[in-house]
């Protein structure tokens, strides 16, 4: 698994600093509580092979991921704080309800990743109630669509998933494809190939580790 | 409901119309290629037509080596084959379910999801296609929206005995027979067609064949009697009964079932006409019609489960239709009938149920011929129905002569579709596919109530609320075409076309089952537009060589998806797979349709019979797949490539009544097995024919 950090440092929150630092004569570090990061090719429950009948085996298992330190938990930390999403094909789960121990939580928001500035008040954050979950579940309901003609899966345009982390902080993430490299494999690939090839998640996400709602 | 009075009427007046004996020269069936009845519903000069009409006769036909209706529909501007459901016709942008199709004016039935199958429709008998765009078919009232397409079947025997035999690539075999009997006051036309194919299979690693193997047997009898002459009598009656061996595969989830088994169709239609003249000025006809189109298919599933589909769609018709000269200018139609029909299907509740609908209606037309340049024709139709609303189809045309060479169309009118069984009666639960079920709306109310009170019900949306009698489509339709013919030897026609369509109807989720299953039915919500141009033309290069083609550019639009691209509430993914706001420019329209469609033709004849061809058709790319998700079709979905496919064929007529014919189809072999899957490789084939003619006759 490949994984890419990339920070982003607001470039006003900075100048604001620096200008405010100028008049004490002391430099000091900008406190930077938002950062913004890309994750590539997390694997979800990849497809181990493909039965004798053409269904595909996977070993059921979920992909646990800390959003605060941007790295994979192992399982056996499942039943602790230390995860804030859990991935297996397409579906993720949050740490709280009857999927953790903890805060997690989550809703759909619709329209545009960078336009989702602040988490309105009157927000609602579900929680997970197996067999519903935060993030909904199925076809064009959630955060996917699945395309019966092509066999293809492509997350939904124009979706942010707002998460509540497992110790209460808050996150917006951006899902980008659903196949190895980040790229949704063309209409032509083998059926062998688009079953191989998918789980894995590509997403860019930012993390306000102050406990705001403000991004 | 006055149902059995219909059946009554149905049985008798053409009978006892019968006894009443006084006879004229009948004009039915006039010699020459220029007359067309179905723009105005009476026999019209094609130069004295208000709205453009598109005429293909036989000959065309027979040396383009066409034999089904789908081959030579797809060589004509403006329109374009759909897949899916079989082959189905798409005219200037809207989907098959709005073109009518007639066989000698009386109407084909059978639509699978809106689809009728057009390569039912044989075409060894047929003595000419008319093909009417826009609103000026509103006078023929349901599914008559986008067009009507009128098969005229030869009844005029100019040839006692004509046999033709094909064969061509997968095996495919078509043999023709065709005999005529006339005496002075009885014709006889009798058609036999037999076509079989082995199918083919596009697609690389499957064993499902795109076209599977197919057995298909037509027959057409047409008897026409001239009592006197004054009276006439036509009797028609044609079956078509196919066999496809199916092999289905459904998938779901990335898992594929395979179903094996046969199809079987039958489709039926017997007419009787009457025509009757009382002066010079006036006449009239009396028709009835009745067909039965049943299809059968019996599958097995790969684990042994059977899957078992039924449809069976009766329908009846009487129509009466009165023509008068008032005057040397004014001519007047009078016509008023009703329908009665019904569907049993293995889809709605009960497949032993039928389903039932009736319809009267009355329609008068008024041409006034106000000088040698100028005509206008003003009509109306009014439809009453059963099960559904009412509805007015009123239209307007007119033809300018500015002079010798240049005419000036325009026709305006309003077209609708009515609500079809499946939309008002479907029950259907897809145990393939998720469980998910669709109900019609004449009974979702009902049906999920009950549901609801077994506490099978999870979530109802507001939709299910919004739930009501389904309205009929409507469509207001505007052509405007300048013809040209600069010299004898040329002729252009430019053509723009407008329809605004409202109400139309869609399926939508109306709520979940307990297991979270979706729910869906039919509401009224759509509205859309489609827009272009059409060009034409045909150029005699010299006494052999005719150059011919056409263009159609055309813009189609969902009005409520393009007002919510306006208000910016739609999304797509930029080339970084970010998502963005979708604008104007990279919306595609309705699914299904290609901006730029273009044919071109040459065509070679001498005085030996020596006859030879080559066509090109071209289609620009169309979206066919929503794979974004936004539920709006954009350049960020799933599109199907533009391709162009090159035909030919070559053959030469013998003075002994032999012609011999080779031809290819598709020979730069374009093969879009996912897309295009009725479009086959190349291929090949031979036609003999031989003809016995009257002796009188060249």
């Amino acid at each position: 698994m490949k994984k890419q950090f990339l920070k982003i440092t607001f470039v006003l929150v900075a100048a604001i600093q620096i200008v405010a630092c100028s008049k004490s004569e002391t430099i000091t570090v900008p406190v930077v509580t938002v950062s913004t990061k890309v994750v590539k090719d997390l694997i979800a429950d990849t497809v181990l092979g493909i039965a004798s009948n053409g269904m595909p085996y996977s070993a059921g298992k979920y992909t646990f991921y800390s959003l605060e330190n941007n790295a994979i938990v192992p399982s056996i930390d499942s039943a602790s704080a230390k995860w804030d999403l859990a991935f297996m094909s397409t579906r993720i789960i949050t740490n709280g309800g009857t999927s953790g121990p903890a805060l997690g939580g989550a809703f759909i928001y619709t329209g545009l990743f960078d336009d989702l500035k602040t988490i309105s008040a009157d927000s609602i954050f579900k929680t997970d109630n197996a067999p519903t979950y935060a993030v909904t579940t199925g076809s064009g309901k959630g955060w996917y669509t699945y395309d019966q003609l092509t066999s293809l899966i492509n997350p939904l345009a124009g979706r942010v998933l707002v998460i509540r982390t497992a110790s209460g902080k808050y996150a917006k993430l951006e899902i980008t494809s659903y196949y190895k490299g980040g790229v949704t494999l063309p209409v032509s690939a083998s059926d062998v190939e688009k079953l191989t090839k998918q789980r894995y998640y590509n997403f860019r996400y930012t993390y306000q580790s102050n406990g705001s709602k403000v991004f | 409901m006055c149902k059995k009075p219909l059946i009554l009427l149905f049985f008798i007046i053409p009978q006892c119309l019968w006894s009443q004996a006084q006879f004229v020269k009948d004009t039915l069936f006039t010699n020459g290629d220029s007359v067309v009845v179905s723009a105005t519903r009476s026999e019209r000069k094609l130069s004295n037509l208000t709205v453009p009409v598109t005429l293909i006769n036989a000959q065309t036909i027979q040396q383009t080596g066409s034999i089904r209706l789908t081959d030579i529909l797809k060589e004509q501007t403006g329109l374009t084959m759909t897949s899916g459901f079989g082959a189905g016709i798409q005219l200037q942008g809207l989907n098959p379910d709005y073109t009518i199709i007639l066989i000698n004016g009386e109407p084909l039935v059978g639509r699978t999801a809106g689809v009728l199958d057009l390569n039912r429709i044989a075409l060894g008998n047929i003595k000419k296609i008319e093909i009417v765009k826009g609103p000026s078919s509103s006078l023929y009232g349901s599914e008559a929206m986008a067009g009507v397409i009128n098969i005229i079947t030869d009844a005029s025997n100019k040839v006692p005995l004509e046999a033709s035999l094909r064969m061509g690539t997968y095996n495919t075999k078509d043999i023709n027979l065709n005999s005529g009997l006339r005496s002075k006051s009885i014709f006889y036309q009798g058609f036999y067609n037999y076509y079989a194919t082995d199918g083919y299979s596009i697609r690389p690693n499957s064993n499902n064949r795109i076209t599977t193997p197919i057995n298909r047997l037509t027959t057409s009898q047409q008897i026409k009697l001239n009592i006197n002459d004054r009276t006439s009598i036509l009797f028609n009656a044609r079956l078509t009964d196919e066999t496809i061996k199916s092999n289905i595969a459904v998938s779901n989830g990335g898992v594929t079932i395979n179903s094996n088994g046969k199809e079987h169709n039958t489709d039926a239609n017997l007419s009787a006409t009457l025509n009757y003249r009382f002066t010079p000025n006036l006449k009239t006809s009396f028709r009835s019609y009745l067909t039965n189109y049943i299809s059968k298919q019996d599958l097995l599933t790969i684990s042994g489960a059977p899957y078992n589909d039924l449809l069976n769609h009766l329908f009846k018709r009487v129509e009466n239709q009165t023509d008068w000269a008032v005057g040397k200018n004014l001519n007047g139609i009078f016509g008023m009938g009703a329908v009665w029909e019904g569907v049993k299907s293995s889809r709605y509740d009960s497949e032993k149920l039928r389903k039932e609908n009736a319809v009267q209606y009355g329609f008068t037309q008024w041409e006034w011929t106000a000088s040698d340049k100028f005509i206008i024709i003003g009509g109306i139709r009014f439809d009453k129905n059963a099960t559904y609303a009412s509805a007015w189809s009123p239209k307007l045309s007119m033809l300018y002569k500015l002079n010798a060479s240049h005419k000036i169309r325009l026709s305006i009118g309003q077209g609708f579709k009515a609500p079809d069984f499946r939309q008002l009666y479907l029950n259907f639960t897809n145990a393939a596919a998720g469980n998910y079920s669709v109900f019609g709306s004449a009974q979702a109310q009902k049906v999920i109530g009950q549901l609801n009170s077994l506490g099978q019900i999870g979530v109802l949306y507001n939709n299910y609320y919004l739930l009501k009698d389904l309205e009929p489509e409507s469509s207001n339709g505007m052509h405007l075409s300048w013809e040209w013919t600069p010299t004898s030897k040329t002729f252009i026609n430019t053509q723009l076309f407008r329809n605004d369509i409202t109400n139309l109807i869609e399926v939508q989720q109306v709520g979940t089952y307990f297991s979270g299953a979706q729910i869906f039915s039919y509401l009224n919500i759509g509205r859309a537009f489609t827009q272009g141009l059409e060009l034409e033309f045909k150029q005699n290069i010299n006494n052999h060589l005719v150059f011919s083609g056409g263009y159609q550019y055309l813009i189609t639009g969902d009005k409520d998806q393009i007002a919510e691209i306006k208000a910016g509430t739609v999304y797509t993914r930029n080339a970084s797979n970010m998502s963005t706001r979708l604008t104007m420019s990279d919306y595609a329209g309705l699914p299904n349709v290609s901006k730029h469609k273009a044919q071109l033709k040459i065509n070679y004849t001498n005085q030996k019979g020596v006859f030879a061809n080559a066509r090109i058709i071209y289609r620009s790319k169309w979206a066919v797949n929503n794979t974004n998700g936004n539920e709006v079709y954009d350049n960020g979905d799933d599109f199907a490539q533009s391709y162009f496919s090159l035909h030919s064929s070559i053959g030469k007529e013998y003075q002994n009544g032999l012609t011999v014919q080779l031809g290819a189809d598709n020979i730069n072999n374009y093969i879009d097995a996912i897309h295009l899957p009725n479009l086959a490789g190349r291929t090949y084939f031979i036609n003999l024919k031989y003809q016995i003619k009257y002796k009188s006759q060249k």
